[in-house]
């Protein structure tokens, strides 16, 4: 994927969560966002995925020019899959439907089609077993991976993550981190905000420190962790990689 | 149950028996010689009129309540602030002011100068048809707050994730934020319907002639007591009651989604 993100703010109330930020890449497949609670990492992901609206600034993803356009917004954002870190899933509804129905209405697939491409999801994810349990009867892992298997049945162009597997415990972590793993190796483009930074090295092909609403530095994940250059990023590196 | 629950259950239960034997016995007692159910058997078309009536009355004013009931909750999430504003207004008037006086003034005041003529000419009965718009607008104002406080309990995160999936703002409502609101406010809907029917007797007051209004009149002409007023609560109770069930049943087979 290619992004021109160029002087983007965002405010909220007396809060820049977003600073004048600038991000150029060329070529990534997965990009991870890190930094500092606060830093603005899902608001830019928000952003990029065309869930909210930025007070200045443009932002080019691929060969989409982002508008504030209502229309464009929907449009675009059923081109992509978006992945919150919990309540991903419509309670009322049970996991497979959960996928179906999008795909039926947003989709336009027939519901016979819908139900192949939700069961193929669902199967490739190690869920088809569970497609008639509301998301009630699912641990948080798996509604976390139904979460997915519903982002990835639409065929996303990109697939936006942000921090997957921060209301999980650590089993379910690694069960969701894995998935991930395995979409990025297939090839999923992938933006995604973690505090996971082990998961970080392995999977990204780009890291971005995101602070105070600024990028401070964009690597391949071998330089940023080895030896980042602003201070900000070392210092941050460095608490978190303490423990 | 331990035992001594057990006990004083069965005291209870012998206490409430004793009491409500007597209660009858005392009432029955003074009545009892001149109850003759052949009276209402006499009156039976015109009270069999009365109810019907008031089941269409009622079936009406739900259906007309719901429509004005998704009108206020439109009007109160309106992107336009004097539209939310003159509505919040309009809605805490009515909730906050008798019925009989929307009633009343409504149809002798508003209504009745504007539209009784055209209605009549039209071949319509206009106190029906306008008792019936103002119960469905006061049922509306009820369920108007009903459906905006549960449009407004649906967490942020629904709403998000509809619109994530590509969702439009009418399919986010359609299929994510009303099939969850309506499941938390059910109760409350199924005793505001509850309340419309019984509440549909105050129409007796714009002389519309329904179930309350024949059978009142059946009373003080036939000097019935027991014989007119068992059957008039039996009526509401038939009307009444599937409701109520109905949502007991639909609230039990949602309890388990959330
Ligand atoms: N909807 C909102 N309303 C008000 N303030 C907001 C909103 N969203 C974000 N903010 C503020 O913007 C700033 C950036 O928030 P953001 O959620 O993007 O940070 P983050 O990097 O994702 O943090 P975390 O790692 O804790 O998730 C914070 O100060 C936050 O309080
Ligand atoms: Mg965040």
């Amino acid at each position: 994927m290619k992004l021109e993100v160029d002087r983007v703010s965002k405010h909220f109330g007396a809060t820049a969560a977003l600073d004048g930020l600038s991000l150029h890449l060329g070529e990534a497949r997965v990009l991870v966002l890190i930094g500092p609670s606060g830093g603005g990492k899902s608001t830019l992901l928000r952003v990029l995925g065309g869930l909210e609206v930025p007070d200045a600034g443009s932002v080019q993803v691929n060969d989409h020019r982002l508008s504030a356009d209502p229309a464009f917004l929907q449009a675009y954002r059923r081109r992509n899959g978006f992945l919150f870190q919990q309540f991903n899933l419509f309670p009322h509804l049970d996991a497979r439907r959960n996928i179906t129905l999008p795909l039926e209405k947003v989709h336009g697939h027939d519901p016979t089609a819908a139900r192949e491409l939700a069961d193929q999801a669902l199967g490739r994810f190690g869920l088809l077993e569970h497609a008639a349990k509301l998301p009630a009867q699912l641990s948080g892992g798996q509604q976390q991976r139904a979460g997915i298997a519903r982002a990835f049945a639409f065929s996303p162009e990109i697939l936006f993550l942000d921090e997957p597997t921060s209301a999980l415990d650590p089993e379910m972590t690694a069960e969701v981190l894995e998935l991930i793993q395995e979409l990025a190796e297939a090839g999923q483009d992938i933006i995604l905000s973690t505090h996971e930074m082990g998961f970080a090295k392995a999977v990204a092909d780009q890291v971005a420190f995101v602070a105070a609403g600024k990028i401070e530095e964009c690597q391949p994940p071998g330089r940023l962790f080895a030896s980042p250059d602003s201070p900000a990023c070392q210092r941050f590196l460095s608490r978190v990689m303490r423990y | 149950m331990s035992r001594r629950q057990q006990i004083a259950n069965a005291l209870t239960a012998v206490a409430l028996a004793g009491g409500i034997a007597w209660l009858c016995t005392a009432v029955l007692g003074n009545l009892g010689r001149e109850t003759d159910w052949a009276k209402a058997w006499q009156y039976r078309e015109s009270l069999w009129i009365g109810w019907w009536l008031t089941l269409k009355i009622s079936l009406g004013a739900l259906l007309g309540s719901i429509v004005f009931g998704l009108l206020f909750l439109l009007g109160q999430r309106s992107p336009l602030p004097v539209l939310r504003r003159t509505c919040r207004l309009f809605l805490e008037f009515v909730r906050d002011t008798p019925l009989l006086v929307h009633l009343l003034f409504g149809y002798f005041v508003i209504f009745a100068p504007l539209l009784s003529r055209p209605l009549a000419d039209a071949g319509f009965e206009d106190k029906i048809l306008i008792g019936g718009l103002l119960l469905s607008l006061f049922g509306g104002a009820y369920l108007g707050e009903i459906l905006r406080g549960g449009v407004e309990s649906i967490p942020r995160a629904q709403w998000e994730s509809a619109r994530a999936v590509g969702f439009s703002p009418v399919q986010v409502y359609r299929h994510v934020i009303f099939p969850q609101a309506l499941r938390r406010v059910l109760p409350a809907i199924a005793g505001l319907f509850v309340s419309l029917i019984k509440d549909s007797s105050l129409l007796s007051v714009i002389g519309v002639s329904e179930y309350f209004y024949n059978t009142k009149n059946f009373i003080a002409r036939s000097y019935a007591g027991l014989e007119g007023y068992v059957p008039l609560a039996l009526g509401y109770l038939i009307l009444t009651l599937p409701v109520a069930w109905l949502s007991h049943w639909l609230e039990k087979r949602f309890r388990h989604e959330t």
